[in-house]
Order: C-alpha cells, then sequence, then structure tokens
C-alpha cells in the first residue's frame, strides 16, 4: 500500500504554508514531520488523512485518489491521531478505545491493547476522569485497534512521560516491521534523529526539505527551522 | 419498563372517578387516557430530543429549547392569543414559530457544522434571547384577562394536547430513527476530525440530529407549549447512572422521559384539585432535587 503526494500546496487565507510538495510514503517507514508552531503540520496530516482538500495537488492511495474513496474504506486503511479534544464523551476508557473499531463491522478484540498501553487498571474509568497522558494512551490505544495500513499522528508525544514515549516508540517500530507506515509530527529533535527513518521540514512559507536525519539534521538548519537560539535543542553532535 | 407502566396506571386512576361506572370509563377512555399518552409521548420526545443535543453540541447542559425553538413557539402562539385565535390555531402557530425559529438559526449559523459548532450554537442562543424579550413585551402588553393562558403556555400545559396518537407514532419514529444511528453517535462525541478520521459523514450526521431534535421539540411545544428541564435532566441523569452509549441511551431517555411526565402531570392534576397547575412547575421541582441528589455523587 502506497500513499503518494504529488505537487500539494497547503494555504491558510491566502499565505501558502506548503509549496507544491511531492511525497511518497514507503511502506515500513517512520516519517517525522518537524516545523514551527503554524507551519502547516496538522494541516498536511488532514490532507494527506483525506479529511481536507490541498489549495493545490492530489493525493492517491494505491493510485486512486483519496477523495475518491468511500469513508469507510479509508478509515479502514488510514488513521488519524488529531490533536485531542473530547470534550463531549461521557463514556468509559473501554467504550472510548473500543470505537476505533467503527469502520470494521466484526466484534473488536480489545485484549491485546490494554497491556500495550498499560491501561488494564484504567478500562473501567470515565474517560473525562483521566489525566492528561492517561488520555493521550488511551487515543494512541483507540488508534491501535483501528489496525491500519498508514497511521498519521500529532503529536503523539504530548503528556506521555518517558517510560510510555518508549512504549509509542515500540510500538512505531513494530508496525513498521509489520509493513505498516507511521507518520508522525514532534518537536524534539534528538527524538527525531533517532527514532525517524525520514524527516520533513516545513518551514512556513511554502518551503519544505526531506531527507534523512544524518541529511537534515544540523545545528544551523535548525535555527533555519525554528529561528535564532534554537541550535542548542540539538545535542546528537555532541 | 415496569416503573413506566406503574406511572402510566397512576396517572390513569389517580384523582376521583364518579360511581357511576359508565361515566368513568369515559372519562378513563376520553379524557385521561389521551391525556397520559400525550404525557408520556412528549416526556419521551422532550428527553430524546435532549440527550441528541447533547451529542450534537459536545455539552451535558445542552437542551432542547438552546437554539429558540420554544422562543419563536411562545412568541407566535402569543401572538395568536392576543389576535383572540382558536387553540388549533395557536398551536399551529406554535409549530410554524418553533420550525422557523430553528431555520433561522440553521441558516444564521450552519455553514460551518462539519468543523465546528459553536457559530450554530451562539445563532440560537442570541435567536432564544431575542424571542424571550418579544414575549415579555407580549405578556406587559397583553389583555389581563388572556395572561393566565399565556402564562400556562409559556410554563408547558397538557390540559391542551389534542393529537396523543400522533405524538406517540412521533416518539416511536423518532426513538427508532435515532437508535438506528447509536454507533455513529459514539463516534460524533469524539473531535470532529476524529469522527471524520472514523468514516463518519460529520456534517450531514449533524444536521440529522438537529433536524430530528429540532421536529420533536417543535411538536411538544405545538401540543404542549414550553415543558421545561426534562428534556435537561432525564439524559443527564440516565448518563450519572450509566447509560453512556447511544445504544442504551436513547430507549431509556425515551421511556425514563415519558414515565417522568407522566408523573408530574398526574400531579399537576391532583396536587390542588380540582384546580390545575402547570406541569413545566411540577417538572422542575421533581427534577432539581434529583439532579443535586445524582450530583452529589462523584
Amino acid at each position: 500500500m502506497r500513499l503518494v503526494s504529488r505537487d500539494i500546496s497547503l494555504l491558510t487565507g491566502d499565505r501558502t504554508l506548503v509549496d507544491a510538495l511531492d511525497l511518497s510514503l514507503e511502506p515500513g517507514e517512520i516519517l517525522g514531520i518537524l516545523g514551527a508552531n503554524g507551519a502547516g503540520k496538522s494541516t498536511l496530516l488532514a490532507v494527506l488523512a483525506g479529511l481536507a482538500l490541498p489549495a493545490r495537488g492530489q493525493v492517491t492511495l494505491d493510485d486512486v485518489p483519496l477523495a475518491d474513496l468511500p469513508p469507510l474504506v479509508r478509515a479502514q486503511r488510514i488513521g488519524l491521531l488529531p490533536q485531542g479534544d473530547e470534550g463531549g464523551f461521557f463514556g468509559s476508557v473501554a467504550d472510548f478505545v473500543a470505537l476505533g473499531h467503527y469502520p470494521f463491522d466484526d466484534a473488536p478484540d480489545l485484549a491485546p491493547h490494554w497491556a500495550t498501553w498499560e491501561l488494564d487498571a484504567l478500562a473501567g474509568r470515565r474517560f473525562d476522569t483521566l489525566s492528561g497522558g492517561e488520555r493521550q494512551r488511551a487515543r494512541l490505544a483507540q488508534l491501535a485497534v483501528q489496525q491500519t495500513r498508514l497511521a498519521l499522528l500529532d503529536e503523539p508525544l504530548t503528556h506521555l512521560d518517558p517510560a510510555h514515549q518508549a512504549r509509542l516508540l515500540a510500538w512505531m517500530r513494530s508496525e513498521a516491521n509489520a509493513g505498516r507506515s507511521v507518520v508522525l509530527t514532534l518537536h524534539d529533535p534528538n527524538w527525531a534523529a533517532c527514532q525517524c527513518d525520514r524527516l520533513l521540514f516545513l518551514h512556513g512559507n511554502g518551503r519544505w526539505q526531506l531527507g534523512t536525519p544524518a541529511e537534515l539534521l544540523t545545528p544551523d538548519s535548525l535555527e533555519a527551522l525554528y529561528g535564532p537560539g534554537t541550535a542548542p535543542l540539538w545535542r546528537q553532535g555532541r | 419498563m415496569l416503573t413506566a407502566l406503574a406511572a402510566v396506571a397512576l396517572g390513569l386512576f389517580a384523582g376521583t372517578l364518579p360511581d357511576d361506572r359508565e361515566l368513568a370509563r369515559q372519562i378513563l377512555a376520553e379524557l385521561r387516557g389521551p391525556r397520559v399518552a400525550a404525557a408520556f409521548a412528549c416526556g419521551g420526545l422532550l428527553a430524546l430530543a435532549g440527550a441528541l443535543m447533547q451529542t450534537l453540541f459536545h455539552n451535558p447542559l445542552a437542551e432542547p429549547y438552546l437554539l429558540g425553538a420554544s422562543g419563536g413557539a411562545g412568541l407566535a402562539a402569543l401572538a395568536g392569543m392576543t389576535a383572540g385565535l382558536a387553540w388549533p390555531w395557536v398551536s399551529g402557530l406554535a409549530f410554524a414559530g418553533s420550525i422557523g425559529t430553528l431555520a433561522l438559526a440553521a441558516a444564521l449559523g450552519g455553514r460551518m457544522l462539519a468543523r465546528d459548532h459553536t457559530p450554530l450554537l451562539l445563532a440560537g442562543v442570541m435567536l432564544a434571547a431575542g424571542f424571550g424579550a418579544l414575549i415579555a413585551l407580549v405578556l406587559a402588553l397583553a389583555p389581563a384577562e388572556r395572561l393566565p393562558g399565556m402564562l400556562f403556555f409559556l410554563m408547558g400545559d397538557l390540559a391542551w394536547a389534542s393529537q396523543p396518537a400522533w405524538l406517540l407514532t412521533a416518539l416511536l419514529a423518532a426513538s427508532i430513527a435515532a437508535t438506528a444511528m447509536a454507533r455513529r453517535l459514539d463516534v460524533l462525541q469524539l473531535s470532529p476530525l476524529k469522527a471524520a478520521s472514523l468514516g463518519v459523514a460529520v456534517a450531514p450526521t449533524r444536521w440529522t440530529l438537529f433536524a430530528l431534535a429540532g421536529a420533536s421539540t417543535a411538536l411538544v411545544v405545538a401540543q404542549a407549549g414550553s415543558i421545561g428541564f426534562v428534556g435537561l435532566m432525564v439524559p443527564h441523569a440516565l448518563r450519572r447512572l450509566g447509560f453512556a452509549g447511544h445504544r442504551a441511551l436513547l430507549p431509556a431517555c425515551a421511556l425514563a422521559g415519558g414515565t417522568l411526565l407522566v408523573l408530574a402531570d398526574t400531579l399537576a392534576r391532583t396536587v390542588i384539585a380540582p384546580r390545575e397547575l402547570p406541569v413545566g412547575v411540577l417538572t422542575a421541582l421533581i427534577g432539581v432535587p434529583m439532579i443535586l441528589w445524582l450530583l452529589r455523587k462523584p
């Protein structure tokens, strides 16, 4: 399964965020997207998920334009973890996680996911009583239940302690080893360097760069991406 | 279910009946029977509409009248009463006022509904506030002898409900339609983007919710005025009691809302018989302590 975006441009108002992006996701690849706040990372994820249309260009899945896929078929193949906002959810954590199985008709098998995200003890709790990190784990479990060939994660590290970041990393690696692709946005260059196969830099002015961490991550490139004074965030070189 | 049956029986036999068996039979079949049926249907429709509005707006405080469904109906009905129209016309005006207000709210605030429900909410709340002011104006200017009728309409009164069969049919149809989309509604509680990524068509589903809740509310308002509190309280209380998923919540709302309104109307009829109280006062008097008691639990 292959997701290809050809010549896509993203705008906000009349400002160009991303200009003429060509991106082909390989099976089993982990791609990290870095960029300043408002550079278009979340917008790009929504476009890659088929939930928003680019101002120009087209995204295809196995040569079929995303816009032509029936919503349920698309949901069986592409999963999205948006930044959280579930103010209206009144049910239990187990109910919340099970919603990830909505695109499928059979009964979900939730059992393996409780241990992966360390949610066993929380399954019976009401979702709205969880802490920020616990909610994020429940969101990740909900996405894992969807079992898509492509997972798009918007700042999945948010609220996670290092132990659960490690669990997220292990999950992403096992997805990649099974031939699935993972795209995530993140702000930590060190995490990006260790864990991503490729990186996409969005400069927020239309410009973008695609390459391996070794090619893209340098103190100078970080200052070009985030602004002056940000080079010390990068510790890999020391 | 049993509680609902018990409430209906109580509704039928509470209060005095004459010794003449034939006359008693007539009162039960032609007066109390239809009234109990109308009360049950109205209560069920309001609770159902409330649950749907709470899902639509991601807010447990949403209720059927939030978008002006009762304000528009109230103003139209009061205008009809001031003009001295008979009840069927007033009822028709109330229905038109209710639907008209909801349509106006949709036209003013509905454009972004796929992503954001706030504009619709704001437009509706503004319309409700505007109509509230106009209702106060009509009350201030209306001839004194018409005021009691107007107040009963504004607080809700089942004495006028003349179409129990229609109302029961509507309750059944709305319950089935809403429960049929229960799984989609569960997903709709997530953020719009997440719901869309799971394959739910967010905008059409939200519009269906809005139409179903709006039509249910308008029917009730046209038959019985603005009976408050059922639509807010019943779904809220049922959620607290563990009915979280829509598949269980929506049918439970129809039953519990109907039961509550039958009980409230029975009390409204009998407490100071032969005079009657507006049933909306009773629903609040029963409902407020119940909700406060439920809130006490963590």
